[in-house]
């Protein structure tokens, strides 16, 4: 056997070198630093809701929790609150619908009108997967747009299990046919290509909220949907205020959020229908 | 040697001018149908609120993957030292660029504002499986030009750019480095295109951990098996032999082994998915598939049969690994399989969408999906700029048979 290197022979050669040790060391400290920021720093999974709220500052603020609640044994279908909804966010095609309205009915036979407008999910599917965070959970519970930053990639729309996301496929040019009856355009219309969704009125909460009116109480301060319903089917509010509409009603009331096994967290509860006497 | 020089006036109509012209109509035919795209917005698809990924993403996905066999061969010529593979190493890498630039041009056209591309480049949200995977792809392409550059140099045309030439030498020098990058971001994107879907809690038929392990088998096998397809068409039209035949045979053996793993693992996907539990949300779904769709033809048929045991057989069966001819077509079949396994999971989790409204008789409706003639031309355009590239790559650049540089 021969051996073109003698050192290797030598037997006081050194088990670690210093440069060996100095690049084991370096790879067991990157990897230490690497596992850390994954544990508990910015890349950790509890940091979803930091998402985005850096870049938007003083939005929402924690003091609040805006939850709203649908009584779906009042409900009558007439659909004013999707009007409303359509005429203050400027929403013309029927298609695009931020919140819904359709005839449904109980495995026990009961019919009703089921109500959807966005969950607010506190773990929102679709705020985690927007590769640009577009789409956040501000501190007070809203799950905000914004449509100067999203791509239109639409992975939201595929994350999100309620199906409440729209996506300008055209540019929206046409008239609004709901208003003025149901109201006017209190936000611009959104250009060709974004993602939009319902915003639980934010621009009414924001400006209400800093002229002191309590959201769900006074009506140019809550979401236009809760405003337009004929028979209180719909309660808004702060649930971090105990006197406020929504508090007393989820006191009062049996309520239940859509699919809590997804562990979505939604901000939206619901009472379920009663079956009629005939 | 092999090759004929001819006249340069002489554009008479030979088949390979009749190929080339017939993909040059083709890709302007999709770079118009890409004009509508930008002009009219995505109206012009068939895509929907309920169905908002579809035929491009197949193609996005499908390109990807199979450009895998760039980071594979690269990985095992220059990382894990297996020289006799050396030959095809070139040809992956150039595969894989075609592979990736068209996959970005997919996604071009794909997102609704083209204009705000880089946004995931300066907005970041680490959450996002997306975003990781729109930094890996951006950051390979750079090392697949990088690879792909030496060779592009080598061509006539840089005959009197010496710095060029100078360029190209010290890029080609970093060739091992840049294998390893290439091998770490394949292992990650790859793998987090499968997760795109696996990580989705509220969709029962994609939520699980084994789809990002079945996307990048599935790259392996479909990446390695379309560079060795090119390679083997490639050198039936030049009759010329480009790489050895027990080189040729030992690859399509190990894609077999590979075809064969990913059988494993997809079985038990199915079984314990499907088959041994009935998951509320995936047993519907896939009922309402059944029902609806051709889902079972897609997925037993051609992806589980006709791309999955018929080419594994083909490949690991020796008398039919040492004809050509049944080799091309298992080849081929695996680059099937994995489109139609990417058009298959992007539409089985939108196709029939979660019931959320409990209680009720979960009579979701499935929703539909058929590309429009322009979705379809614009992919037509992108496959026929891949084909093209390759085509003058293969005839104009020395993917098989470099000259020794050193």
């Amino acid at each position: 056997m021969t051996n073109k290197n003698p050192k290797e022979t030598e037997p006081s050669a050194p088990i670690l070198t210093r440069s060996d040790f100095l690049k084991i060391g370096g790879a067991t400290l990157g990897a230490v630093v690497l596992s850390e920021l994954v544990i508990s720093g910015p890349f950790s999974p509890d940091a979803i809701q930091g998402i985005g709220a850096e870049a938007h500052p003083h939005q929402g603020s924690s003091d609040h929790q805006w939850h709203m609640a649908i009584d779906l044994d009042r409900c009558i279908g007439c659909l004013y609150c999707v009007r409303a909804c359509q005429a203050v966010n400027d929403v013309p095609d029927d298609e695009m619908r931020w919140n819904i309205v359709f005839p449904e009915r109980l495995e026990d036979g009961t019919e009703f009108f089921m109500n959807r407008p966005c969950q607010h999910c506190q773990e929102a599917p679709c705020v985690r997967v927007c590769p640009v965070g577009a789409t956040w959970v501000r501190p007070d519970g809203i799950v905000a747009m914004d449509y100067d930053r999203c791509i239109g990639c639409r992975y939201c729309q595929v994350a999100c299990p309620y199906d409440v996301r729209r996506f300008n496929w055209k540019t929206s040019d046409a008239p609004n046919p709901y208003q003025p009856t149901w109201g006017s355009a209190e936000v611009p219309r959104r250009p060709r290509g974004v993602v939009e969704k319902c915003t639980f009125c934010v621009h009414r909460i924001d400006r209400g909220v800093e002229q002191g009116l309590k959201p769900g109480v006074d009506r140019s301060a809550t979401p236009a949907c809760v405003v337009a319903c004929p028979v209180g089917a719909r309660i808004f509010g702060d649930i971090l205020d105990p006197e406020s509409p929504i508090s007393q009603f989820l006191a009062a009331n049996t309520t239940f959020r859509l699919r809590e096994d997804w562990g979505t967290e939604p901000k939206v509860h619901y009472v379920r229908p009663r079956k009629k006497e005939a | 040697m092999a090759t004929t020089v001819k006249s340069p006036s002489a554009l008479t109509l030979t088949p390979f001018t009749l190929w080339v012209g017939g993909l040059a109509i083709a890709l302007l035919v999709g770079l118009f149908a890409m004009l509508q795209v930008l002009l009219n917005g995505l109206q012009v698809t068939g895509l929907s609120d309920i169905v908002p990924w579809g035929l491009w993403i197949t193609l996005d996905l499908s390109s990807i993957a199979l450009g895998a066999g760039a980071f594979t061969f690269s990985a095992a010529v220059y990382l894990f030292r297996i020289h006799r593979l050396e030959p095809l190493a070139r040809p992956a890498v150039f595969v894989g660029f075609l592979g990736y630039t068209s996959a970005m041009l997919a996604l071009a056209m794909d997102i609704g504002r083209p204009d705000r591309f880089y946004h995931p480049l300066i907005y970041w949200n680490v959450h996002s499986v997306l975003w990781e995977i729109t930094w890996c792809v951006v950051l390979y392409s750079m090392v697949l030009f990088l690879e792909v550059f030496p060779v592009l140099a080598e061509s006539r045309f840089f005959d009197r750019l010496l710095w060029v030439r100078r360029l190209a030498h010290r890029i080609h020098g970093l060739t091992p480095v840049l294998a390893v990058v290439g091998m770490g971001l394949s292992l990650l994107h790859q793998s987090s295109l499968g997760a795109t879907y696996g990580v989705l809690s509220g969709r029962a038929i994609w939520f699980k951990p084994s789809l990002p392990i079945m996307f990048i088998i599935s790259a392996v096998a479909g990446g390695m098996s379309l560079t060795l397809l090119a390679t083997i068409i490639s050198s039936k039209l030049l009759h010329r032999q480009l790489i050895k035949p027990d080189v040729k045979r030992e690859v399509a053996r190990v894609i077999g082994y590979t075809t064969l793993a990913y059988l494993y693992i997809k079985l038990w996907d199915w079984a314990a998915t499907s088959y041994y539990s009935s998951a509320p949300g995936t047993a519907s779904a896939i009922q309402r598939l059944q029902a609806t769709t051709p889902y079972t033809t897609t997925f037993w048929g051609i992806e589980i049969i006709l791309a999955g045991i018929v080419p594994a057989v083909i490949l690991l069966y020796q008398p039919l690994r040492r004809n050509d001819r049944a080799l091309m077509v298992a080849l081929g079949l695996i680059c099937l399989g994995v489109v139609v396994n990417r058009w298959n999971v992007t539409l089985s989790g939108l196709v029939a969408p979660p019931a959320w409204s409990p209680g009720v008789l979960g009579n979701v409706v499935a929703a539909t999906y058929f590309p429009t003639i322009t979705e379809i031309l614009v992919a037509v355009g992108i496959f026929a700029y891949a084909l093209l590239g390759f085509t003058l790559g293969v005839r104009y650049l020395q993917l098989y048979n470099p000259r020794k540089s050193h």
